[in-house]
């Protein structure tokens, strides 16, 4: 299984307004990043060079990982998604 | 548009469709609001549903109604290392009768059917709705407003069943705003097709029959353990991780997944299978003591919300909770209508019911067992200490045996240290 494939075996209905919403300027002073390995879909990645962290969300699994492992609170929104929107399971 | 319900249930999961059917099935108007296109879209879990009581008391036909997979006659346990593997199985004649004591189901299909039993009974299903905020009136909760849409959902009842991280509960001043990541597990899962002959003859099934196995010594070090279960024609399998152990140790979920399904012994049972869908998600492990407040003026909490989840180390045990508070709360909103009494004190009532049921009974009788689940030796040394001493055992090398206490001794000592061990097997003793 390549996680880069997310989208070729579970479903979503990606909404174009993002339900969490990252202040990344926090992360860089993160001293621990746990959500870049804990969140099963990999939707955080940090770039050491540029010390920067990206979020997506289009293949959140909407699992709540990130919610629970942040430590310094860098959600300026943590929602689910609008209804009708996001992940879609079909036989899980 | 607004609009006045007897009772609001925020989510159409087990708990939230329980309590709907109860409070529907007593003549009450209910709400039973879902933010996916329908029930269960959202829902993800490991694969075993354990046998539901509180469901077999209003269907006593459940096994025969219910969309089921197969039902669970054989359980076991494996501990594993990178390369070994050691097994025990229990398959009991009883499991394989009514009242079944477990099944695979898949989620989208179970609760959407135990959510239109809800409706049957006389509930409205609000889907593709998002609670917003919860309305309070001098303190007493007064219903919801979904995000996008006009206007409020009020009731003089709400029953938040809205999942682990419970926004609800939240909004109404009930759980803390923070969670401990060592209360949280994540659990992720491949879902994998097989032909249903092929189960069949590689498990040892016949009929409908399931199997339903747990792995220990699977996540490379990581607190956790993995499952593979066998429904109709494809197989759950995943790991869950203590998510506080997860954190701190910089590996993945899917990496660590990976690896769980190229392990030799493993990836024979899922050799020809496909991957269909991979899923994830959290669940509340700390038990007893992580429970939030269950009840305020106007609400009451049910289920993942309320951290109902038993997690002893070889059952772990949720949708049945889930589905026995959703009935509790679903009576006691009933008896708080006959009263007229929605207060903090009327619908205290709730929590008598729970602490009189086996929910509570139970979160209470292992409410150890979380703290000492989080023995970092049980996921590693333990499962090496048990292959070993049983490669060693039947391990033939022409020269003459030691006996087994020796054996075990110098195993033991070699792996986990006596010392530990014998403090593990206390810790162990009194938690279960």
């Amino acid at each position: 299984m390549n996680i880069d494939e997310i989208f070729d075996f579970t479903s979503f209905n990606i909404d174009r307004e993002p339900h969490i919403v990252l202040d990344a300027g926090v992360c860089v002073e993160c001293d621990s990043r746990g959500c870049t390995n804990s969140c099963p879909a990999r939707c955080y990645t940090w770039n050491e060079e540029e010390r920067k962290m990206t979020f997506v969300h289009d293949g959140c699994l909407e699992c709540g990982t990130c919610y629970v492992v942040c430590q310094r609170k860098a959600f300026t929104r943590w929602r689910y998604p609008r209804g009708g929107f996001g992940v879609a399971y079909r036989m899980t | 548009m607004s609009r006045s319900f007897q009772a609001i249930v925020v989510g159409a999961g087990p708990a939230g469709s329980s309590a709907a059917l109860t409070m529907a099935r007593a003549g009450l108007d209910v709400a039973l609001v879902e933010r996916g296109s329908f029930p269960g879209e959202k829902n993800m879990f490991g694969g075993v549903l354990h046998r539901l009581p509180s469901l077999e008391k209003i269907f006593p036909d459940f096994w025969e109604r219910a969309p089921l997979e197969r039902h669970i006659v054989k359980k076991g346990v494996t501990f594993m290392t990178g390369d070994s593997s050691f097994n025990t199985t229990i398959e009991a004649g009883s499991f394989d009768r009514p009242p079944f004591n477990g099944y695979t189901i898949f989620r989208p299909r179970f609760d959407r059917w135990l959510a239109e039993e809800a409706v049957k009974a006389g509930a409205t299903l609000i889907t593709r709705a998002s609670v917003d905020e919860v309305l309070q009136s001098d303190g007493q909760v007064t219903g919801v407003t979904i995000l996008d849409r006009k206007g409020a959902l009020k009731a003089p009842v709400v029953v938040a069943a809205d999942g682990v991280l419970s926004f609800t509960a939240l909004k109404a001043g009930l759980r803390r705003p923070s969670f401990d990541p060592g209360q949280m597990a994540v659990g992720v899962k491949a879902l994998i097709d097989l032909e249903s002959d092929l189960i069949d003859e590689r498990f040892g099934l016949v009929r409908e029959q399931g199997f339903a196995n747990e792995f220990v010594g699977c996540t490379a070090g990581v607190r956790g353990g993995g499952f593979l279960y066998t429904n109709y024609d494809s197989l759950s399998v995943g790991l869950v991780f203590h998510l506080a152990s997860l954190k701190g140790s910089g590996k993945t979920p899917y990496d660590l997944l990976n690896a769980f399904l190229e392990q030799p012994q493993v990836a024979k049972m899922v050799r020809g299978g496909r991957l269909q869908e991979y899923s994830a998600h959290l669940i509340p492990e700390g038990g007893y003591d992580m429970i939030p407040e269950l009840y305020g003026a106007g609400i009451l909490v049910a289920g993942d919300a309320a951290a109902l989840c038993n997690a002893t180390g070889l059952n772990l045990e949720g949708i049945n909770l889930a589905s026995q508070s959703g009935v509790l709360a679903g009576e006691a909103a009933i008896a708080a209508h006959k009263a007229r009494d929605f207060s903090r004190k009327g619908l205290s009532i709730y929590k008598s019911l729970l602490d009189e049921s086996y929910v509570m009974k139970d979160l209470k009788s292992y409410r150890r067992a979380p703290q000492m689940l989080h023995n970092n030796r049980i996921y590693n040394e333990y499962p090496e200490l048990v292959c070993s001493l049983m490669e060693q055992l039947y391990r033939i090398e022409g020269t003459p045996k030691e006996n087994l206490s020796k054996l075990f001794l110098k195993a033991a000592r070699d792996k986990v240290g006596l010392k530990n061990l014998a403090a593990d097997g206390f810790s162990a003793w009194r938690a279960l």
